[in-house]
């Protein structure tokens, strides 16, 4: 039963994978029984992406790279800062391979490592809350993710404690093949603050890749919590990513999304607004180029009474890229007083490219506030005209109008090096 | 090449979305000339500004206009501007993202070209003076490019932008329109200041107003695409005085706009 389909399309049994992980019974548990959904689940379908035509298959079971590898540092270099003082982790194919930072956070009893470090020494802590945000049984892909999830990170902020500042992850792959699968529970306990930011990141030469990204966040109580997630894998990459909350009574989620691969991806990031009062909002930049497609759906789940949500989204898109952007807000019968906002604009630069503005409101309570905003255009006439009226060249008024249609979301990046770096996608392809 | 610019247009007919708006349309002017042009509502004096500078609602369909004898029509927007041609908008866009300061120094090491840009404290510099002089408060320099202005405060941007740029030949499009008394004023002396033999001004204005700031050599009366009559300053003050109709009358016009004969 514990079986699993590889590229080659033969089928190989996962418990010697499992036998390598030393993990505790519950750890190993939530992987078996998420492999057995995975042998019953059809393939995980999307209305816009059909994932039947990418290679769902670019992954092994046991990871190939060796472990002396060297090759992430070239690629993590424009995104770390070794300067910076914030607790960092780098995971290199699946593998913890940098790790600084973190002991000043002990004294306030802040719990930052791997997940696989977690799932041993906080036992009880990740069992309590893994897989309670992100079901394994979700669709296909996340069943195989929560089965063959090779590392990520787990942070847990005690009661009332407050991060000065952010915690981040990077996740670098080096070649394609293996399956990108991280993991991230971030467990925000009552009246505490923080911010975590992560990044994806692999090179343009990467082969066949399947990557499933799974992020579990719990918002306590009155807590807050930010989150910065970048993407930005190759074209030859497909990727399905989940990022969700639960969003405790009078908590608070900020996500600021960068999804800038040029890749297959279908993300859903979002959250679950199941306290009274609670609040979220998200904030997605998307720049697409090549024959990118981007299926990306913020999604807000209004539970909780006088829940409030807002998402914003700008995309830019240019060569053929394809964007579907879907705003959804749910409020749920019993979630009276909620208010859920939305607001998408996208920017197309070219006739080749695509972009849909989908926004859904599925509400089920009377007593509510909704609204939405979408629009999908291309770079105004009148303004590029007035830049370069001004002796700007085409080229740069362009690349100038571009910047300030994302700079006001980009700029809630919460680390310095990562918000330069999607600058640096930006100029990329802009160029 | 002579330092003293010209700007030549000779029967230049154009169209907006296939609908003829000028139709042969002469004039030349010098650096050291300001040339004033009046007319109603609808005759074409706003799609001559813009026709000039490139907008691409614009097609010119028939005629020449050059500077310093170079084919401005053959240039792209930004190539006219390099060639040191300028023109204040009546309706600047707003550009949300980008600040003021920025995009006055891209635009102006545009200009000077690589190896030759402006060294940025003294662009800043530079800037608040001007600032000063126009009664523009310093923060606008960091607020986004004309986002929130209100209407006076586009115009006086865009004396600041002239100011900033220096062009040889400039054209003011209903730069007075929205503008009191006081702004109407301090507009003026920014303009007057550029004034000399290196800058030559086209004024296109309504009213008569505007020019008593700034004192034209020439005045053209614009209707149905067209000059139908140019004199010296005396012809805006009885234009002021008597209003359009008498010119009607005198040419045999009875619909001065562009719809007329369509």
């Amino acid at each position: 039963m514990n079986t699993v389909k590889e590229a080659s399309g033969a089928v190989l049994d996962a418990e010697p994978y499992f036998a390598t992980l030393q993990e505790p019974a519950f750890a190993l548990e939530f992987r078996r029984k998420a492999l057995a959904h995975y042998a019953e689940l059809p393939l995980a379908r999307f209305e816009k992406s059909d994932l039947s035509k990418r290679n769902t298959h670019a992954f092994s079971v046991l990871p190939t790279t060796d472990g002396h590898s060297s090759a992430w540092r070239s690629i993590a270099d424009t995104h770390m800062n070794t300067q910076d003082q914030h607790p960092l982790i780098v995971i290199a194919d699946g593998r913890v391979v940098h790790v600084s930072g973190v002991d000043q956070l002990a004294p306030q009893g802040v719990i930052f490592c791997s997940l696989r470090e977690a799932v041993t020494k906080h036992a009880s802590l990740v069992q309590k809350h893994l897989g309670t945000v992100v079901p394994s049984d979700e669709n296909s892909l996340i069943a195989l993710q929560s089965a063959l999830w090779r590392d990520g990170i787990f942070l847990y902020i005690p009661k009332n404690v407050q991060l000065t500042q952010p915690v981040q992850l990077l996740s670098v792959t080096t070649q394609g093949g293996s399956g990108t699968f991280i993991r991230n529970l971030i467990v925000a306990d009552a009246g505490s603050q923080g911010s975590f930011l992560d990044s994806y990141v692999a090179p343009s030469t990467l082969g066949d890749e399947l990557q499933v990204g799974v992020t579990e966040v719990v918002v306590g109580d009155g807590a807050k919590m930010k989150i910065g997630t970048v993407q930005d894998f190759p074209r030859k990459a497909t990727n399905v990513l989940v990022r969700r909350a639960r969003v405790l009574r009078s908590a608070e989620m900020n996500w600021v999304v960068g999804e800038v691969g040029d890749g297959y991806t279908v993300a859903e990031y979002g959250s679950l607004l199941e306290g009274e009062g609670s609040v979220s909002t998200s904030h997605t930049i998307a720049l697409g180029a090549g024959r990118a497609h981007m299926d990306l759906t913020a999604r807000m789940v209004h539970i909780g009474r006088f829940s409030e949500s807002d998402t914003s989204a700008r995309g830019v898109m240019q060569g053929k890229a394809n964007a579907v952007y879907r705003g959804l807000t749910q409020i749920l019968r019993g979630a009276s007083g909620a208010n859920g906002q939305q607001s998408e604009k996208l920017l197309m630069l070219n006739p080749g490219c695509r972009a849909d503005a989908i926004p859904m409101l599925l509400i089920d309570e009377n007593d509510v506030k909704c609204g939405h905003a979408a629009s999908v255009g291309q770079i105004n006439e009148d303004q590029l005209f007035y830049l370069m009226s001004r002796g700007i060249s085409e080229a740069s008024a362009k690349r100038l109008i571009v910047w300030g249609f994302v700079d006001p979301i980009l700029a809630k990046l919460p680390v310095d090096i990562v918000r330069k770096a999607v600058e640096d996608v930006l100029e990329r392809k802009m160029a | 090449m002579a330092n003293i610019p010209e700007l030549k247009i000779s029967g230049l007919h154009a169209e907006v979305a296939g609908k003829e708006i000028l139709r042969g349309v002469d004039l030349t002017v010098r650096g050291g000339e300001v040339h004033a042009i009046m007319g109603p509502n609808g005759t074409g004096k706003s799609t001559l500004a813009s026709s000039l500078m490139g907008h691409p609602k614009y097609t010119v369909t028939a005629g020449k206009a050059t500077i310093d004898g170079e084919d401005l029509l053959a240039m792209s927007v930004d190539e006219r501007a390099r060639m040191g041609l300028f023109l204040a908008m009546q309706y600047p866009s707003e550009v949300s993202g980008v600040s003021n300061a920025n995009f006055m120094r891209m635009a102006l090491n545009s200009k000077l070209g690589v190896g030759h840009e402006v060294p940025v404290l003294k662009f800043h510099r530079e800037l608040q003076g001007k600032m000063k002089s126009l009664s523009i408060d310093t923060s606008f320099a960091e607020r986004y490019l004309n986002e929130g202005f209100s209407g006076g405060e586009k115009k006086r941007n865009e004396i600041l932008q002239m100011a900033v740029l220096k062009p040889r030949m400039a054209i003011l499009d209903e730069i007075d329109s929205g503008l009191d008394i006081d702004a109407l004023r301090i507009v003026a002396d920014g303009v007057n200041s550029l004034r000399g033999p290196e800058f030559g001004l086209l004024i296109i204005t309504h009213y008569q107003r505007l020019l008593q700031y700034i004192i034209p050599d020439r005045v053209h009366v614009m209707m149905q695409g067209r000059i139908v009559r140019s004199g010296g300053r005396e012809l805006a003050l009885e234009l002021e005085a008597r209003g359009y109709d008498w010119l009607k009358d005198e040419l045999g016009i009875v619909d001065e706009t562009v719809s007329a004969n369509a």
